[in-house]
């Protein structure tokens, strides 16, 4: 068996990749049932080339894996092996995507011939660019995040019609230009230095649900951002909290709180400049979801999502301090209270921007579409603190398995977008006050009742 | 039997992961003033049964009962004199070692000043860097550090020297040795360097699978288990050879090497004699020991 086949195996035997495939498969289909079904309008065959983009990032992350491992370094042909497994994934897929250009209509059979060469070039350069980025970012699964900006981008400004068109009206360029990239790409991902670049450097690629090896990961990363920074606790806030510790009897729970206090309030102090990031991505994500009308709220239910995922639980840690279940349980709750501040913070503020941004920002067109600010609603501030206790509900059930997290936590999130997406309703603008408060207090009992479980019947650390 | 009362008790204790058995009808008690080292491969259930102790996991059938309180229930008052090293070494990064060092000291009425900084200057630890930062042998110390600084009763150290230098592995081994001149500490010693453990254990445990298979104290196992060399001093060896419960024999030109267990040394000594041949007899590595009972 080739190295190339060993590695090309990968693609069948990561467990992760499946639901890859499922997604993709869904957006492959619909990218042909709009040449078939679809009206017959211009730019509906870039479906697939765009999807190639994806294909890359994802793709390329199966050799750099191999390459992060220690072993492979040494394994006969590997280092070479990458550019063959990236061009092989991506000729195959970009064959498939080229030959719908054979449906492309009026054209006589050389300049479908050619269309088709032209399709399978302009997919191959979107490929690669794609696979590229992989080697070039640190963070490139990131990109994907764009993704949906990019369309919507290149659909307001049409450059899906005008890359069909360059592709099917100037095919010779777009082979030359594919052809080109090949080359330039083969030659840069052929360079053997690379896998001593990344030789043992840790990855977290399709294992990003391993909470055993994302710990690790998170911990080396972190090492280094720990050397650079700079700032310390200062000795003024270190005593004032071993100061309250201190007022507290050896068993009392009042120690344990404050202790809790001290070690989830100081990280964020520490790191002003993501504060100050944070200030920013607030007034700019404030100004734009204005424009974006309904769509804006969904940062309401993602942005407590993403905080509680990334949140350091002290009811699971394994360091050892003399608090039992009991002192665990009141540490938890005051690491999440502070924790639901600054949520709700960003959200007020973001609400409060909004209206001024209402008051002082102007009406616009651009090709045809007038763009009017509208600021978002102040009953959407409950949404954070109802999201909120959910996840971490959820998290502390699943906290072994971040993949159960994250799809449970989007599913209710879609469930909360659904009046959105079908009545164009906001989920706030349906629900009356009382029920507000009725479904505050649901989502905060309940958590407080799965922490309890999980403190007092459920084993805290490890496996368990 | 011991007359003292044990610290921990284990009754049948059983623990799933999944379809897997971590721990199954585990039946342990220990009793203060040991080193006790707790041996076995991988995934044979050391931390499981570690963590069981000190209540961060919960059996699914059994009891475990540490200080005379379920590991479930316990408290402050109980945790506060358990010291433990976790093998990952979970600690807070942001902080500065010191930081770090006072933050854990406010949990702990006997935290002894003088003893940490003794500690810190044996292992040379510095104090001023972040915890993020560290090595994971420098991690370690630290780890180990806060775990004896309250002078805990009962130390447990899950893996602890795995990450350490042979230089720190030895000082931290005769730090163990300190820990225990004092009356009625014990530690539980898990980890996979049979020749370290073997110099500061005085009863062992070792388990495979989940189960128990030998609880003993040291001093009984090298009474147990022998090896006889023999050397027939330029004659030929005898064919058959006078000693019982060999469970293992390597013979090659006049000389043998049997491992003999249980049969008492005196024994062995008088079989020796029927023997025209030079016969040394003496105890059996702990590395030797774990062979033959986990094979």
């Amino acid at each position: 068996m080739s190295i190339l086949t060993v590695n090309l195996k990968h693609l069948y035997q990561r467990r992760g990749l499946w639901l890859v495939y499922v997604i993709m498969v869904i957006f492959a289909l619909a990218g042909i049932a709009v040449l078939f079904k679809g009206p017959e309008e211009p730019g509906r065959f870039i479906g697939l080339i765009v999807l190639a983009f994806v294909v890359g990032l994802l793709f390329a992350v199966l050799p750099l894996e191999v390459l992060s491992k220690p072993f492979s370094y040494c394994l006969p042909g590997h280092r070479k092996m990458v550019r063959r497994f990236v061009f092989c994934v991506g000729i195959f897929f970009n064959i498939f995507g080229s030959l719908l250009f054979f449906v492309y209509p009026s054209l006589n059979a050389g300049q479908l011939i050619l269309a088709v060469c032209s399709a399978f070039f302009a997919g191959l350069i979107s490929y690669l660019i794609g696979a590229a980025l992989v080697f070039a970012a640190r963070n490139s699964v990131a990109f994907i995040g764009f993704l949906p900006v990019i369309i919507f981008a290149g659909q307001f400004f049409d450059l899906h019609t005008v890359l069909e068109r360059v592709i099917v009206e100037n095919p010779l360029v777009v082979i030359s230009v594919g052809v080109l990239t090949g080359c330039v790409v083969w030659v840069w991902l052929g360079d053997e230095g690379r896998a001593r670049r990344y030789c043992n450097v840790p990855w977290a690629g399709f294992d990003a649900w391993n909470p055993a090896k994302m710990k690790k990961i998170s911990r080396i990363r972190m090492a280094g951002k720990w050397d650079k920074l700079k700032k310390y606790t200062s000795p003024r806030m270190e005593r004032f909290f071993l100061g309250r510790m201190n007022r507290y009897n050896y068993v009392s729970a009042g120690r344990y709180i404050w202790g809790a206090l001290y070690a989830a309030s100081v990280v964020p102090v520490l790191q002003l400049k993501s504060i100050l990031s944070i200030v920013i991505i607030v007034i700019l994500m404030s100004f734009f979801l204005g424009y974006m009308g309904l769509a804006a709220t969904f940062m309401f239910f993602f942005m407590p999502m993403i905080i509680v995922m990334n949140m350091r639980l002290p009811v699971h840690s394994s360091m050892l301090i003399s608090g039992g279940r009991r002192e665990r349980f009141a540490g938890t709750i005051t690491a999440v209270a502070i924790e639901a501040v600054p949520i709700s913070v960003v959200a007020v503020a973001m609400v409060a921007l909004s209206m001024l941004f209402k008051a002082i920002v102007p009406e616009f067109t651009l090709r045809e579409v007038t763009f009017t600010y509208r600021a978002i609603g102040a009953r959407n501030l409950f949404v954070p603190l109802l999201i909120t206790p959910f996840a971490f509900a959820v998290r502390l059930i699943f906290y072994r398995k971040p993949i159960y997290v994250m799809s449970l936590l989007m599913l209710v999130i879609y469930l909360m977008a659904f009046p959105e997406i079908v009545w164009h309703k906001q989920f706030s603008a349906m629900i009356n006050l009382i029920s507000i408060i009725a479904l505050l207090v649901l989502g905060w009992g309940t958590f407080l009742l799965v922490l309890h479980h999980v403190c007092m019947r459920r084993s805290l650390a490890g496996n368990g | 039997m011991n007359s003292e009362k044990p610290i921990v008790q284990m009754r049948k204790v059983c623990k799933r992961f999944g379809n897997i058995k971590a721990l199954d009808d585990i039946d342990l008690q220990i009793y203060p003033g040991r080193i006790i080292g707790l041996l076995g491969a991988n995934g044979a259930g050391k931390s499981t049964l570690l963590r069981n102790i000190i209540g961060l996991y919960l059996e699914d059938e059994g009891a475990c009962v540490t200080f005379g309180c379920e590991a479930k229930k316990l408290g402050p008052k109980e945790l506060g004199r358990i010291g433990y090293v976790h093998q990952e070494g979970e600690l807070l990064d942001w902080m500065t070692v010191q930081q770090l060092i006072r933050y854990v000291s406010a949990y702990y009425q006997n935290w002894n000043r003088e003893l940490e900084e003794k500690y810190i200057e044996d292992f040379e630890i510095s104090t001023k860097v972040r915890v993020g930062s560290l090595s994971p042998g420098q991690r370690q110390r630290v780890a180990i550090l806060l775990a004896i600084g309250f002078e805990p009763e009962l130390l447990i150290l899950d893996e602890p020297a795995a990450a350490l230098d042979p230089l720190a592995r030895a000082q931290f081994l005769d730090l163990l040795l300190q820990i225990i001149q004092t009356e009625n500490r014990t530690i539980i010693i898990s980890s996979h360097i049979l020749s370290d453990v073997e110099k500061v254990i005085d009863h062992a445990v070792i388990m495979k699978e989940g189960h128990i298979l030998l609880d003993s104290s040291f001093d009984e196992l090298r009474e147990r288990f022998s090896r006889v060399r023999i050397s027939a001093l330029g004659k030929e060896l005898p064919a058959e050879l006078p000693f019982e419960n060999v469970v293992h024999c390597k013979r090659s030109d006049g000389q043998a090497i049997l491992t003999v267990q249980d049969c008492p040394r005196e024994k062995l000594q008088e079989q020796a004699k029927s023997l025209d041949c030079w016969v040394e007899i003496e105890a059996l590595p702990l590395e030797e020991i774990y062979k033959i009972v986990v094979s």
